[in-house]
């Protein structure tokens, strides 16, 4: 009998401390709702990127589009491309991980909860600095890969790359922290009786892109601080004039790139890997192999970043050693979609919401990694890269495979967030509409590319052979659109007025379903002892657990932290001010060509700031004496 | 779930109508196919795909046909007994790790040798073209004809032809979905690409593009490629390599226009004289015929608004006037004309015979007459970020922010329409 603490019925109320309030969402260092504050940030550059792709899919509606001019077509590209990567998915990613790891781990917060704070507050204020240009049309316009020379003054010399240079920097510090947190909170906070080997899935997942983001992000920064330097103070690392070699910043951009890949994708899977045993009844089909073929992804992924460089030249050894090791990632990623299949295979599969857009994912993603398989071979690459077949390969990665993951376990996991359920009907709306609309959008792609549509191409000549496709495509946006919009208002009324959730409302087997909906501030009353892996399921005997109902759970009463004499976190401003102080400081810089006094009287401002407060942070005790 | 059954089936349905037009695209409705096997290198690379496409299909078929499968087979039945916990099986596992790997070698073999192939040194007979990318046009040099030309390739059939690629700014890419893949203009770095056209394709005219995002007209950086007979290649390379035949107004007495261009007409026209007596036999000069041009390389790009010009002007322009008013303006600031000695900057596309191409502006107007017109005018509203300024008084350069005066050398309608006159006469 798998035993854990946790399983009187609890009443659904939530804990009746005064945490409410603006103040109190400035202050808080509490995971869980840093968790929510980053889910609502995310789906609002989530929103603001979908727009940006219906701009640019009405400008390539017909031959010739007269929507857009072509510098405001770069630069919504650009922006749709680093709002979806940095501001949309990857946070998107991180409110799960917020939320969840502590209470798949079942410890008490993250490790240190006033860095994760200030991870967010860093992230939302990157966000507005990188985001807020588009709307004085001076965004950045150089691509969200910004190669070089395009991207250095000479070649750009307005303001626009300015944004993103410094922009990156700082998301980068967010995730960066964010990482180096969770990595830390995994390692040394979880519950008594959980090996690694007894994790939950989703947190095994999201312990390998911590490492990715660790590693990965160093290099981007590296490559742009150089674009930095070049830009403001007039160093030479991708100065063509000086004799520079520009294939250096692909390399390391690509080195982040493409392990940045499987940070957005990751996520998604284990987030499908606990959606998809719930909702069959059956546990995770192949938990070592998921594990190790997770494992094996952000291992190979920092192997493989040169096939986005197939037609730079590299030569037949590089690119022939490229291409195989690509082809080798296809092995552990076909595993997971195997394995997956072969968790439903003889379940009891119940299609909710959250259950169709796992299998979504399943078949969606499939589509994205044969296309991938497919311009792993060069010979077919040379032709395919930088055309829309590309596109359509990674929006079937990303939205076929990230967002439907990230959906799948928003519904999943709302009534443990909100102690509300979404709703069903909505929600086949959503999903539906999301379905369609992806499939309309994004198939009819692969055609216009291989039938020689570049990439990145603000207009396009009448009888090309591509018309019909690139409509199909606009209209295709529209569908999707509309989903999202069924999404988003789910979301909204099931916030204010869903029906009320038990502690466990799906059955399923893992141990933040052992708690509250919403889980009170201190997550659990007493530290839960593991001694399985679905420790809710009796899975040595043919027990699956049975959901709880509100009604059973009525009347009980959750006591509170204080009242149990939990010590917790205090609520802290100094993570928000301390990121304020760190983009005052980034800010400065973009003054550098116009006024340099300005810029560095900023610039020292913003560090004073930043690191009197961290000072003062360091200072103040992280709980209360006991 | 019945509607889940429709989508699924509406799904595959999808996905035949998908191999149907894959099928179809090698039909001319589609212009720039990448399937075509015009070339040694495309036909090797489309040999590679097509293994793809079908490792792909049946991978795709069998586990969206598994899902589906499962799906309908396995959905909660009203008392059934809870599903056995089965936590994995070591035999399947291995067995679906290696599926994929064995199709994996039966596609790496080929894409390692294809590779090795299509990559080694391209014969030392072949024809050289060297290519300059530039923002937003391409250069063409054909080194052993000592051609210098812009944004239209001539290519004989059966020669192997070899590019040497590079660029003086950002990064380019040289891309004929037709004739084969693409390569990168890296900075700073030659790049080759090789093939060899078939002898047995039409003469014909096929799209290039610009593939790697390079700026504000990345998408308006078009060029064109003939492939033509060989015999019709020397042809037209003979002819090239020649200073521009200016027409028999150049031997007729100039109006003075002025005491300070008097010397540069002297020198145009003591070179004008010197290109009337070649060395060699010549042979009848050689381009694509227009009328023959098929209408994917016709240009449709809509011309900016609020630009006019009066093209009843055009009708009473004097070449000899324009040639005149040509070599003594900006436009020699940037462009060459070989036969016009006043004219020998290499910064834009070299013009020495620019009525034989079919298209401005990197394949993004035809070279008629009007366009020519509208482009002198005003080159950056026609071409976003051109690097070519606005010339036309009273026009406002989008680029620049400036109004274009006389004081600051901008021309008058009827100015503009000589020189259209004089650069239609370089044939």
């Amino acid at each position: 009998m798998a035993t854990i603490v946790a399983a009187p019925p609890y009443a659904s109320t939530a804990t009746e401390s005064a945490n409410t309030g603006l103040w109190s969402w400035l202050t808080t260092v509490d995971h869980k709702r840093i968790g929510v504050l980053y889910l609502i940030t995310a789906l609002v550059f989530f929103v603001i990127g979908g727009l940006e792709a219906f701009l640019i899919r009405a400008q390539l509606a017909v031959p010739n589009g007269q929507v857009l001019s072509a510098d405001m077509y770069n630069q919504l590209f650009t922006m749709h491309g680093t709002t979806m990567v940095f501001l949309a998915i990857m946070p998107l990613s991180a409110a799960f991980f917020n939320f969840l790891i502590p209470l798949q781990i079942g410890a008490r917060d993250v490790a240190f909860p006033r860095l994760n704070a200030f991870s967010y507050w860093v992230y939302l204020l990157g966000g507005i600095f990188i985001t807020v240009p588009i709307f004085f049309s001076v965004a950045p316009d150089g691509g969200w890969f910004g190669y070089a020379p395009l991207s250095t003054k000479q070649f750009s010399p307005q303001i626009n790359m300015d944004f993103w240079v410094l922009g990156l920097q700082i998301l980068g510090i967010s995730s960066l922290a964010a990482a180096f947190n969770f990595i830390t909170t995994i390692i040394n906070m979880r519950a008594p009786g959980m090996h690694l080997m007894r994790m939950p899935i989703f947190t095994w997942m999201s312990f390998v892109v911590q490492f990715l983001v660790a590693l990965a992000f160093p290099v981007i920064t590296v490559a742009l601080v150089f674009l930095q330097f070049d830009r403001f103070f007039g160093t030479n690392f991708y100065a063509i004039g000086a004799g520079a070699d520009p294939l250096l910043w692909q390399h390391l951009f690509w080195v982040f790139g493409h392990p940045e890949v499987y940070i957005l994708i990751l996520p998604a899977f284990g987030l499908v890997s606990e959606v998809l045993p719930t909702f069959s009844k059956k546990p995770l089909f192949g938990y070592p192999v998921m594990v190790y073929s997770g494992i094996l992804i952000g291992f190979l992924g920092f192997g493989v970043w040169a096939h986005h460089m197939f037609s730079v030249g590299m030569g037949p050894i590089a690119d022939a050693v490229f291409s195989l090791t690509t082809m080798l990632i296809a092995i552990p990623t076909g595993v997971k979609i195997f394995n997956w299949m072969a968790t439903m295979w003889d379940g009891q599969l119940r299609f909710t919401v959250a259950m169709k857009f796992g299998i979504a994912l399943v078949g969606m993603f499939t589509i994205g990694g044969i296309s991938g398989v497919m311009h792993s071979s060069p010979p077919a690459d040379l032709q395919q890269t930088d055309t829309y077949f590309i596109v359509a390969h990674f929006h079937y990665v990303l939205f076929g495979g990230s967002m439907f993951g990230l959906f799948a376990g928003l519904y999943y996991y709302f009534p443990k967030i909100s102690g509300r359920f979404m709703s069903e009907s909505l929600g086949n709306w959503h999903f539906w509409l999301s379905l369609i609309g992806m499939n309309l959008t994004f198939f009819p792609m692969h055609f216009s590319g291989l039938l020689g549509m570049p990439r990145r191409t603000y207009q396009y000549d009448a009888g090309q052979g591509i018309e019909l496709f690139n409509m199909l495509s606009t209209v295709g946006t529209l569908v999707l659109m509309l989903g999202t919009l069924f999404g988003l208002i789910n979301l909204w009324k099931s916030w204010k007025s869903g029906e009320r959730a038990s502690s466990n409302p799906w059955g399923a087997p893992t141990i933040e379903w052992a708690i509250p909906s919403p889980p009170p501030e201190h997550n659990f009353d007493e530290l839960p002892k593991i001694t399985s892996r679905y420790p809710l399921w009796d899975l040595k005997g043919t027990v699956i657990a049975k959901p709880t109902t509100v009604a059973e759970e009525a009347g009980f009463k959750q006591l509170t932290a204080k009242q149990l004499g939990i010590p917790m976190p205090n609520p802290s401003i100094l993570p928000l001010i301390t990121a304020t102080g760190v983009i005052v400081m980034f800010s400065g810089m973009l003054f550098t060509d116009t006024n340099q006094k300005l810029a560095i009287a900023i610039m020292i401002g913003g560090a004073v700031w930043w690191i009197a407060s961290l000072y003062s942070w360091l200072l103040t005790p992280l709980e209360d004496a006991h | 779930m019945a509607f889940m059954f429709r989508q699924r089936r509406w799904t595959s349905t999808a996905l035949l109508v998908a191999l149907a037009l894959i099928a179809g695209a090698c039909s001319g409705e589609y212009p720039n196919s990448t399937f075509n096997h015009t070339t040694d290198f495309n036909a090797a690379n489309d040999a590679v795909w097509d293994k793809l496409l079908l490792f792909g299909t049946i991978v795709f078929v069998a586990v969206e046909v598994a899902l589906i499968y499962v799906i309908v087979r396995f959905r909660k039945r009203a008392n059934s007994p809870d599903p056995k916990p089965v936590h994995g099986n070591t035999m399947l596992e291995i067995l679906w790790t290696a599926i994929p790997a064995v199709i994996l070698i039966f596609i790496a073999i080929p894409t390692v040798r294809t590779i090795f192939a299509t990559q080694a040194k391209a014969a030392p007979d072949a024809l050289q073209i060297e290519v300059v990318g530039h923002q937003w046009w391409w250069e063409f040099r054909y080194p052993e004809y000592g051609i210098t030309t812009a944004n239209e390739i001539y290519l004989p059939k059966g020669r192997t032809v070899n590019f040497a690629l590079t660029t003086v700014d950002v990064l380019h890419s040289f891309w004929v979905p037709q004739l084969g893949g693409k390569r990168d203009l890296i900075t700073n770095k030659t790049n080759f690409l090789w093939f060899t056209p078939n002898t047995d394709i039409q003469t014909e005219a096929y799209n290039g593009f610009c593939a790697e995002y390079c700026g504000s007209s990345h998408a308006n950086m078009k060029f064109r490629v003939y492939t033509v007979e060989p015999a019709e290649f020397e042809r037209w390379a003979q002819h090239q390599a020649r200073p521009a035949v200016f027409p028999v107004q150049a031997a007729v007495p100039m109006v003075p226009s002025g005491a300070g261009v008097a010397l540069q007409d002297v020198a145009a026209d003591s070179m004008v004289a010197d290109s009337t007596a070649p060395a060699t036999p010549m042979l009848e000069p050689y381009w694509f015929p227009r009328e023959q041009l098929p209408a994917h390389v016709i240009p449709t790009t809509r011309l900016p608004k609020n630009l006019t010009f009066d093209e009843s002007l055009l009708a009473a322009a004097d070449a000899e006037r324009g040639r005149e008013l040509y070599s003594r303006s900006s436009c020699i600031g940037c462009h060459a004309i070989a036969g016009n000695p006043m004219s020998v900057s290499k910064v834009g596309p070299n013009l020495t015979h620019l009525a034989t191409r079919h298209t401005i502006a990197s394949g993004l107007y035809a070279n008629d007459a009007k366009h020519l017109a509208l482009w002198i005018k005003n080159a950056p509203a026609m071409k976003p970020g051109s690097l070519m300024p606005s010339i036309g008084i009273g026009e406002t350069d989008p680029v620049r922010k400036n109004v274009i005066s006389a004081a600051m050398g901008g021309l008058t309608d009827a100015q503009i329409a000589d020189i259209v006159a004089y650069l239609q006469a370089l044939q």
